[in-house]
């Protein structure tokens, strides 16, 4: 690994999602602010293309996305997801009704991205794994071995 | 919209500050704040290479000029094609000039492949004269704009300082990898937004733009069509041709002017510290050929027709639909500017100190004492051009204005170092000399400078519609080749032999024997934006072998346009991936060692006597 490498796949993550972000921030505002199914529908649109941009710099490089940025895509997450459901609950009336379809419909097609990218990187099995920390919990050597499962 | 496009701004300036300090946080060391280790990210120089491009345009300039002008200037933007060409040649090649002979910078392969002190100075030179009044010109439109966005709560001085302070710090902090990694970033908010920000105005727009409605031009002006081959017009200044500038020759003749951007110091300098792989070729084919030009040619004029009662009533027609549209599309306008400001600023910078401080003034610097003076000329040279922004503009746009054609006038120079051979140091500095003179006295600054001192010149700026860059070129390519011609067997031959040998052996590429590319291309630039182009005037709207008329519905221009922009792509992938000019890779490089203006004993003796005395290499 050359001295730079982690500074520049950084960089080309923070290239990426910078720009999107701003774009992406300017067509929700705009649907959440005055309405408009397909200006959120077009800020979660490139939302996706800016995942999509992430999946191809790691698959060029070579690596796959940190512990950082996995913490901070499910903090995002749950943060928007907390935001609607407040809005629903607690927010002007009109404004639940107004924006849960479009972007619970969003959220979930994030979902979606994700799982795909899960399972067209790793496989069906490999991506449960991917979480499967029941799995994980025998820390004896003789749990890797194969016909024992081959757990870890 | 003041608050919100200030926060932006700030939140710009600190991404720079944030990158710049992970980047001397993790610095290797520090030299690397110099040159980037001469490893800087290929996807960095992919995206920024195409921004730098269109900056030879200058973004909300050649705006300006389709609302003014039509579908004549638009056809500019089809030169992006020849212009990522000529990137493509010469970032190959000098790359691997910087690996195979070590020469690191521009200024000290031209000095030391012609063994000539009199081209150091001149890339010197060019190098300040890009990061100075260039840079300030940009600068000084950037914060112009700032002041009317901000309904002069931010005046234009003021403006200028903060935008400079801006870019100094993080350019201070991080040096030349730092701010190539924010460069690239705004080069990618820049690919966003541009579309982005034309299709909006469209949706927004209440009356039928281009093509449904011609480009409301001045009375008289050829919004859809060239106005002929060449006008006998005495030059602008003296006598403006009536139906508009822009024929044929006029635009090739621009297009050479273009390709300035290309041969300035601090872009060869990024080509040459990149690392290997395939990012030029990506960059120069898909970015820059592809999609900007795309953008230029498809969505400038529908983005200029809508801005034509100037960028500012558009960013309020954004902003009461949504406020960050409208800032963005200002930030846009400013993010075109600053990013070549930035760029050739911190360049300039770098250059100055690499050639002059480290090599003349003071070779014995420690690496960290080389960094503290590049650290020290980053920041002078902001200083030096927020002062000329702000206080000289006027000046600064006048001696700006020669920077392109200028750097143009050292095609031969190049040619010679990484492709022909025969070229020679006599003559390059004799074409070279004659040419910019010619540049200086068919450009602002000679012709006021003339006028005022003497008597009225018969001519104006671009006489006969054509550009200073071809006229200087013109003459400069017939005193090289008449003089090259008379010094084949100059006694500086060996080590250029030397070098191309070296450069063959590592790339395994012959320019030559490449015949039907050569044809092609020549066909191609001869009808894209050569005298051919004429043809586009009406060759989709009156077929020439049938007498009825065909309904387009958009003019024929703009359908040729994007003919020869899609035929421009294809050509540039052949030189990229077919050619393979489009890889750089340090598998095969022999190093060589090129000698000041000293007796070299030719390789081949050398192993020969190195055998002879057991030492077989």
């Amino acid at each position: 690994m050359k001295p730079y490498d982690r500074l520049d796949r950084h960089a080309l993550v923070m290239a990426i999602w910078t720009p999107s972000a701003f774009v992406a921030a300017t067509l929700l505002h705009r649907g959440l602010s005055s309405g408009g199914d397909w200006w959120i529908f077009s800020g979660f649109a490139v939302i996706i293309a800016a995942f999509v941009a992430h999946i191809i710099a790691n698959a060029v490089l070579g690596k796959g996305f940190t512990t950082g940025e996995r913490a901070l895509g499910i903090v995002a997450f749950a943060a928007a997801l907390l935001a609607l459901l407040l809005a629903v609950l607690v927010g002007p009336p009109g404004l639940g009704a107004r924006i849960f379809l479009p972007v619970g419909l969003g959220l979930i097609s994030l979902v979606v991205a994700v799982v795909a990218y899960l399972v067209i990187a790793f496989g069906a099995r490999g991506a449960f794994e991917q979480f499967d920390v029941v799995r994980d919990n025998n820390l004896r050597p003789a749990s890797r071995l194969p016909h024992r499962g081959g757990r870890r | 919209m003041t608050p919100l496009l200030l926060s932006i701004l700030t939140l710009l300036a600190l991404y720079g500050v944030y990158i710049a300090a992970i980047t001397a946080r993790q610095e290797a060391r520090p030299a690397d704040f110099l040159d980037g280790a001469q490893a800087l990210p290929g996807w960095a120089a992919m995206f920024l290479l195409p921004a730098l491009v269109a900056t030879g345009l200058g973004l909300e300039t050649q705006l300006a000029m389709v609302t003014r002008f039509g579908l004549q200037a638009s056809h500019l933007a089809v030169g992006f094609v020849l212009a990522s060409m000529a990137a493509l040649l010469l970032w190959n090649r000098m790359w691997y000039v910087a690996r195979v002979a070590g020469l690191s910078t521009p200024g000290e392969a031209l000095g030391q492949f012609y063994g000539s002190v009199t081209l150091r100075v001149v890339m010197l030179g060019l190098a300040v004269l890009f990061a100075l009044p260039f840079s300030a010109n940009l600068l000084s439109s950037a914060a112009l704009l700032l002041e009317g966005a901000t309904n002069g709560l931010l005046p234009r001085a003021a403006g200028v300082w903060l935008l400079a302070i801006s870019l100094a710090i993080p350019a201070i902090i991080g040096g030349w990898r730092a701010t190539i990694m924010t460069l690239a970033m705004q080069a990618v908010l820049l690919a966003l937004l541009l579309p982005g920000s034309t299709i909006l105005a469209e949706i927004l727009a209440s009356a039928p733009g281009f093509p449904a409605a011609p480009i409301p031009v001045q009375d008289g002006v050829l919004w859809d069509r060239l106005p002929g081959v060449i006008q006998y017009s005495a030059g602008i200044g003296k006598e403006m041709p009536a139906t508009g500038i822009f024929t044929t020759v006029a635009l090739s003749s621009s297009v050479i002017g273009l390709l300035g951007i290309v041969f300035s110091p601090a872009t060869l300098y990024l080509g040459q510290t990149a690392s290997p792989g395939r990012a030029v070729g990506l960059s120069t084919v898909w970015l820059a050929a592809g999609l900007l030009t795309g953008i230029f040619v498809l969505g400038a004029p529908l983005l200029a027709t809508r801005m034509a009662e100037g960028p500012l009533a558009l960013a309020a027609q954004f902003y009461a639909f949504e406020p960050l549209a409208g800032v963005g599309l200002i930030v846009m306008l400013l993010v075109g500017a600053l990013l070549a400001v930035s760029f050739f600023v911190t360049g300039g910078a770098i250059l100055v100190t690499r050639e002059l401080v480290i090599r003349y003034l003071f070779p014995e610097l420690s690496e960290q004492e080389q960094r503290f003076s590049a650290r020290v000329a980053i920041g002078f040279a902001f200083f030096l051009l927020a002062f000329m922004a702000s206080f000289v503009p006027l000046v600064s746009a006048v001696l700006g204005s020669v920077a392109l054609p200028l750097a143009v006038q050292l095609l031969p120079a190049f040619l010679g170092l990484t492709f022909l051979r025969w070229i020679s140091r006599g003559a390059v500095i004799a074409g070279m000399t004659l040419g910019m003179l010619i540049v200086f006295f068919t450009e602002p600054p000679g012709l006021i400078l003339f006028e005022g001192l003497f008597v009225n010149l018969p001519w104006g700026r671009w006489p006969l519609t054509i550009h200073s860059a071809a006229w200087g070129l013109a003459i400069n390519l017939a005193v090289v080749l008449l003089a090259s011609a008379a010094t084949l067997r100059a006694p500086d031959n060996l080590q250029r032999n030397r070098l191309h040998d070296a450069l063959f052996q590592a790339t395994g590429m012959a320019v030559g024997g490449r015949g039907l590319f050569w044809a092609l291309m020549l066909l191609w630039s001869f009808l894209a934006y050569g005298p051919g182009a004429v043809l586009g005037n009406t060759f989709f709207s009156h077929p020439i072998f049938t007498s009825g008329e065909a309904t387009l519905g958009i003019p024929s221009l703009w359908v040729w346009q994007i003919l020869f922009w899609l035929l421009g792509v294809v050509l540039v992938w052949w030189m990229a991936f077919r050619v393979g000019f489009g890889r750089t890779s340090e598998d095969s490089i022999r190093s060589i060692e090129l000698e000041d203006g000293k007796r070299v004993r030719p390789d081949w003796l050398a192993a020969g006597l190195d055998r002879v005395n057991g030492r077989a290499r």
